[in-house]
């Protein structure tokens, strides 16, 4: 018994440790050497710190931009936002979240070895992030210990299972075969994009056709654009809030250097994040394929957005222009008109993997007329979810969701959260 | 004897490159063929010393101009035979020379 609680209490509570666990388990089931074994388990859960300490660079270098919204817009700051934080909330409840990992993976298993539905998710960093979106509404819905389980398993089981399969009709039209579907928080402004290119495009024309410059290159990394969105838009910020930009980003640095500095911290810890999550990954994803081909052999993976790339990477282009054009529109429109509660922010990573893929699904629908309107929309939408989203997780992760939002983690936030807010759960 | 190391590289270095390098370990297995796959973004990869680099159609430009090591292009990571096509020269080449 003493031993079970040291486990319960001590092991399973720190998410490196029981991450590891997991990787453990599954190099010992492939029967790997003693020498990957080890590295394999230490790898997972060094990942693991090095993530929690990517998100916490991350969101650190969106503090102060934040204020000076809140500033700029005279935003209602009697109730400021005060979350528990990404980081924090990953070492307090990351065994909820592995555990929710683990059993909603196994759920999708089962579901696709006795139904028809037979995608697997195998996009391991969306499985971690969703699980981590769900404990939190089960947090912020007052549930505690096994209430918390049972609800973040079923909440994640039914993302898992069933919206890879809502998407994997437009999927087809682009790749033309049947092979993958997608795992990724994009489906929903992804088959937004679909319908309206489906109704407003012409397929006669795809973006595939058109002409982008090489000098355009650069574009297609993620850190560099992200680094130079956020240092554009601290210096824009910077320079509207005129004189209180000192106070206000707490800084005596000149404007254009500090912004520069913001930018490519942002970057950096973007990059620390990835190499957390590629680390905390290595191991554990293949052990969960290899589950999955054991059991299921005909099964339909539900994978990573960029898979779908390669088929259309004009249309990730052409989507993320056009997004950031858009969004950025919204964003300035719904602070002047006082939309939202809270700041929120220009969101480079989702304008470039979730409407970059609900670009090529636009262009496999509606060719590139379909492309533009599809990202265009995904653009003004994308704010709308993030804004609402930011309320329903304002004591735990909020500061992730303005970061990472605007896609189905902040739709499935406002669904769940207003769900248990009508049955009068949380405060 | 080192082991060869190969990198799969995608925008994020965290998804799709992992379902390339699962579907590289799995031609390599057949083979019987001992290698190293690990996953990277552009970033990395072009600071991380390897023997082979797989990569999509959208990202080689990037690295092809940065690197002196073969830069194999899949448009379908996850079609095996395509990546047999290409990538299986490399593949029995480099891990019989070392």
């Amino acid at each position: 018994m003493a031993v079970l609680n040291f486990f319960i209490n001590q092991i399973f509570r720190e998410a490196s440790l029981f991450l590891g666990i997991i990787a453990l388990v599954g190099l010992l089931l492939q029967r790997k050497s003693v020498s990957d074994i080890m590295k394999g388990t230490f790898k997972t859960i060094i990942g693991v710190i090095i993530l929690t300490q990517g998100t916490s660079i991350l969101c650190n270098s969106m503090g102060p931009l934040s204020n000076a919204f809140t500033s700029l817009f005279k935003m209602n700051s009697t109730a400021p936002l005060n979350p528990i934080g990404t980081d924090k909330f990953i070492a307090q409840f990351g065994s909820q979240i592995g555990i929710a990992m683990l059993l909603a993976f196994l759920i999708n298993v089962l579901i696709a070895k006795f139904t028809k539905i037979k995608n697997i998710f195998l996009t391991g960093h969306h499985l971690f992030w969703f699980a981590f979106i769900f404990v939190a509404l089960g947090v912020e819905a007052g549930l505690k210990g096994s209430g918390l389980m049972i609800m973040s398993t079923i909440l994640l089981a039914i993302y898992i299972t069933f919206v890879p399969a809502l998407i994997r009709p437009f999927v087809r039209a682009v790749t033309g075969d049947d092979s993958f579907t997608l795992g990724h928080p994009t489906v929903g402004l992804s088959i937004v994009s679909g319908i309206l290119g489906k109704y407003l495009g012409n397929k006669s024309k795809s973006t595939e056709d058109i002409k982008v410059p090489e000098s355009l290159d650069f574009m297609r990394e993620i850190t560099i654009i992200s680094s130079m969105a956020v240092f554009l838009v601290y210096l824009v910020v910077g320079l509207m809030v005129g004189g209180k930009a000192a106070a206000l980003y707490n800084t005596n640095k000149n404007l254009v250097v500090y912004s520069l500095l913001q930018g490519v911290l942002f970057g950096a810890g973007l990059t620390i994040l990835l190499t957390g999550v590629r680390m905390m990954l290595a191991e554990i994803i293949p052990a969960f394929k290899g589950i999955s081909d054991k059991l299921i052999p005909d099964a339909i993976p539900a994978l990573d957005c960029p898979i779908i790339f390669p088929y259309a990477p004009n249309a990730v282009l052409i989507g993320f222009i056009v997004s950031m054009i858009t969004s950025i529109i919204t964003m300035i429109i719904c602070a002047k008109a006082g939309v939202f509660a809270y700041a929120v922010l220009p969101l480079t990573i989702t304008c470039f993997f979730e409407i970059g893929t609900a670009a090529v699904i636009g262009n496999g629908t509606g060719g590139a007329r379909g492309a533009i309107i599809g990202s265009g929309v995904a653009g003004i939408l994308m704010i709308f979810l993030v804004g609402f989203s930011i309320p329903f997780l304002k004591h735990t992760v909020s500061d992730f969701i303005i970061i990472f939002g605007g896609n189905d983690f902040s739709l499935w936030s406002i669904i769940v959260g207003a769900i248990t807010k009508f049955f009068g759960l949380g405060a | 004897m080192p082991k060869v190391k190969i990198l799969t590289v995608c925008g994020f270095g965290v998804g799709s490159s992992m379902v390339l390098k699962m579907k590289i370990d799995e031609i390599l297995k057949q083979y019987n063929l001992a290698a190293e796959v690990i996953t990277a973004d552009i970033g990395t990869a072009t600071s991380t010393p390897c023997d082979l680099i797989f990569t999509s159609k959208e990202l080689e430009n990037n690295i092809r101009s940065k690197v002196k090591v073969p830069v194999v292009t899949i448009v379908n990571f996850i079609n095996r035979k395509e990546i047999e096509e290409k990538g299986l020269a490399f593949l029995e080449q480099l891990c019989r020379l070392k």
